[in-house]
C-alpha cells in the first residue's frame, strides 16, 4: 500500500503525474515541430578526409565558404582526424572508458574548429563551443551569416558505451547532424574526400558505382561494411523530424560545396 | 589478434586505428579486447528522484538528508537529482509551442539543476558541493575530501539529444545521466531512490493488482514488454552494452533505512541485473 502522490506538490500540466516512460504518454506527446533556424546550412569538414590534408585541401574550401557567405548561412563543423586516432590508441591502452575517449577526442575537433575560425575570422566567423551554440548562434548568424563549431557533440563522459568495442559512437558527423536536426536546418552537407556513397569500397573495388540518392531503409538493407559518415548518423536520420536528408560531397573538388548549397545534385543524398 | 607481452595495444592495432574507418567491425572488435580501468571504483552513484522525492518537499527530503549524512563516513556518494513536475510542465508547454526535442532537453536540465541546487543547500553545512558536468574534473577531490557531491542527473547533451522513436519527450533523462556517470567511473553501485518499493508489473499508483519484482535479469525484463517501467528505457539499452555496471537497484526513499541497506549491499527493493554469462558479442564473455 502506498500513499500515492498525497505528499507531492504538482504543477498543473498535460503531463502532470505521468510517467514519462509510459508508452501511452509517449505516444500522446507526438506533435509538429517548428524549425528554429530554417535558413541554416550545416557543413561538416571531414577530419581525416579534409583537415589532415592541410592547406592544399582546406584553403580552397575556406575561399569557397567566403564566396557563399553573401547568400547562405553556413555553420561549419570540423572533424577530429588523425590526432583522435592516436589518442584513442593511447587511451585504450590505458584502459580508459568510452566516455573518457569521447572527452579527449572532442579536443582534437575543437583545435580544428579553432583553426578554421582563425582562417575565417576576417569575415566575422567565430568558434562557438556548445553552450554558445545553444545561446548565441542566431546572433552570430545575424552578424556574420556564419560560425564555426566543434563537430563532436558535448556527450563527453556521458557518451554511450557501444555494443561492440570502446570507440565513441557519436563522433563529428553525428554532432553536426544533431545540430542540423534541432535547428531544422535547410541542408546538412558532409565534405569528405570521396565523391559520395558507393555500392562498395571504391578503393578496393573498381566496379563500385556512386549512389546519387538512397533512402535510409534501402541503405541499411545493403549492409555495406563501411560508410563515408559515422554509422550512427543513419540511425539518427531515421528518427528525423526536420533534417530529413544528408548530403555527402567531395570537398576536394572546387565548386561542390557551392553546388550543394544551391540545391544542385552533387555527391550522394541519403534521406529518411 | 596478436597481443603484446603485457596485453597492451600492439602497434598492429595502432595501425588499424590510424588507417581504417572507426565503424569498421574489425576495428571495433579489436578495441573490445582492451582492458577497463575503473576510474572511481569506490564511488556509489545515488539518484534522488525528482517527482518521487524532491517534489514531496520536507517530509521526504529531510529524512533522506539525515540518512545520506549518516552514511558519509562509510560510503562515498555521487548524488544525482531527478527533475519532476516542473519538467513535465515545461515539456508540455514546449511541445505545444512546437519546439524540438533538443530544446526540451535544455529546459528539462534546468529543473534537475534546481533540485540539485536545493539538495546542495541542505547538505552544504557538511561541505558537500554541487558539481556541474563541466567541473567533473574536481569530483574526485570532493568525493575523497567531503564524502559526497551533488550533481544534476541529466546528461549534458543539451540540443544534441537524439529524437525519441515516437513522440517528443527526450529519451535520455536523469535515470540515464546517473547511469552513465556510474558506468564511466566504474562505480561500485548505481542506486535509484524513488517512492515505490521497486519495480512492479504495472504502475502501483494506478493498478492495485501490480506485482512486486525483487530481482530480475535485464533480458527477462525486456521480454515482459511492460508498457511502463520504474526506469527510463534508455538505461536498459545502455546496460546491455555496459562494461562496468551490471546491476542497478531501486529502493523506496520514503522508507528510512532502504538507502543504507542498498549501500551496504543488502538485498532491498528491486535489482535489475545483466546476466554475465550472456555473451556481449559473439566470442566474448563479459
Amino acid at each position: 500500500m502506498n500513499n500515492g502522490d498525497s505528499g507531492a506538490r504538482h504543477v498543473k500540466s498535460a503531463l502532470m503525474r505521468e510517467s514519462l516512460v509510459d508508452r501511452a504518454v509517449i505516444a500522446r506527446s507526438e506533435s509538429r515541430v517548428r524549425p528554429i533556424l530554417p535558413h541554416l546550412n550545416v557543413i561538416n569538414i571531414g577530419g581525416s578526409s579534409i583537415m589532415d590534408r592541410g592547406a592544399s585541401a582546406l584553403l580552397p574550401l575556406i575561399d569557397e565558404i567566403v564566396e557563399n557567405q553573401p547568400r547562405h548561412a553556413q555553420l561549419i563543423g570540423t572533424g577530429a582526424g588523425i590526432r583522435s586516432r592516436h589518442i584513442f590508441s593511447v587511451g585504450l591502452d590505458l584502459g580508459l572508458p568510452t566516455g573518457a575517449l569521447a572527452t579527449l577526442s572532442a579536443k582534437d575537433a575543437a583545435q580544428n574548429a579553432y583553426m578554421v575560425s582563425c582562417l575565417l575570422a576576417r569575415h566575422g566567423f567565430v568558434y562557438l563551443e556548445a553552450p554558445f551554440i545553444v545561446q548565441l548562434l542566431p546572433a552570430m548568424l545575424a552578424a556574420a551569416r556564419g560560425a564555426v563549431f566543434n563537430g563532436v557533440p558535448p556527450y563527453d563522459l556521458w557518451e554511450h558505451p557501444p555494443a561492440l568495442g570502446k570507440i565513441p559512437p557519436h563522433r563529428t558527423d553525428a554532432g553536426a547532424y544533431l545540430v542540423a536536426e534541432v535547428f531544422g536546418a535547410r541542408k546538412v552537407i558532409f565534405l569528405k574526400d570521396v565523391d559520395g556513397l558507393y555500392t562498395a569500397d571504391p578503393v578496393s573495388n573498381p566496379d563500385a558505382t556512386l549512389i546519387p540518392q538512397i533512402s535510409v531503409e534501402k541503405l541499411l538493407a545493403m549492409e555495406l561494411p563501411t560508410l563515408p559518415v559515422d554509422r550512427v548518423v543513419i540511425e539518427l536520420l531515421a528518427r528525423a523530424r526536420l533534417a530529413k536528408e544528408i548530403q555527402i560531397v567531395n570537398g576536394l573538388v572546387p565548386g561542390n560545396l557551392t553546388r550543394a548549397l544551391a540545391g544542385e545534385p552533387v555527391g550522394s543524398v541519403i534521406h529518411a | 589478434m596478436p597481443k603484446g607481452i603485457h596485453g597492451s595495444i600492439t602497434p598492429f592495432l595502432g595501425e588499424m586505428l590510424l588507417n581504417r574507418s572507426l565503424d569498421d567491425p574489425a576495428v571495433m572488435r579489436a578495441t573490445e579486447e582492451s582492458t577497463d580501468y575503473p576510474i572511481l571504483p569506490w564511488a556509489n552513484v545515488v539518484k534522488i528522484g525528482g517527482q518521487s522525492i524532491m517534489d514531496r518537499g520536507r517530509s521526504a527530503v529531510y529524512p533522506l538528508i539525515d540518512e545520506i549524512v549518516a552514511n558519509l563516513p562509510e560510503h562515498k556518494m555521487i548524488l544525482g537529482t531527478g527533475a519532476g513536475t516542473r519538467a513535465r510542465h515545461i515539456y508540455a508547454m514546449a511541445i505545444d509551442l512546437g519546439l524540438p526535442t533538443g530544446v526540451l532537453t535544455v529546459l528539462g536540465t534546468a529543473v534537475a539543476w534546481q533540485n540539485a541546487q536545493m539538495l546542495h543547500y541542505l547538505l552544504a553545512r557538511h561541505g558537500i558541493p554541487f558539481v556541474l558536468p563541466e567541473a567533473f574534473n574536481s569530483l574526485p577531490h570532493y568525493l575523497m575530501d567531503r564524502g559526497a557531491v551533488v550533481t544534476q542527473g541529466m546528461p549534458p547533451y543539451k540540443l544534441w539529444e537524439q529524437n525519441p522513436a515516437i513522440g517528443r519527450i527526450p529519451p535520455q533523462r536523469t535515470d540515464t545521466g546517473c547511469f552513465l556517470v556510474a558506468e564511466v567511473f566504474g562505480a561500485r553501485k548505481m542506486i535509484y531512490v524513488k517512492d515505490e518499493d521497486g519495480l512492479f508489473t504495472a504502475d502501483p499508483k494506478k493498478d492495485p493488482s501490480a506485482r512486486f519484482i525483487p530481482r530480475i535479469a535485464l533480458e527477462e525484463l525486456l521480454a515482459l514488454d511492460l508498457d511502463d517501467l520504474v526506469v527510463e528505457r534508455a538505461v536498459l539499452e545502455l546496460m546491455a552494452n555496459a562494461r562496468h555496471i551490471h546491476e542497478i537497484q531501486f529502493v523506496n526513499g520514503l522508507k528510512p533505512g532502504q538507502l543504507t541497506a542498498a549501500l551496504r549491499g543488502e538485498p532491498v527493493g528491486t535489482v535489475i541485473y545483466r546476466d554475465k554469462t550472456q555473451v556481449r558479442w559473439e566470442g566474448s564473455q563479459r
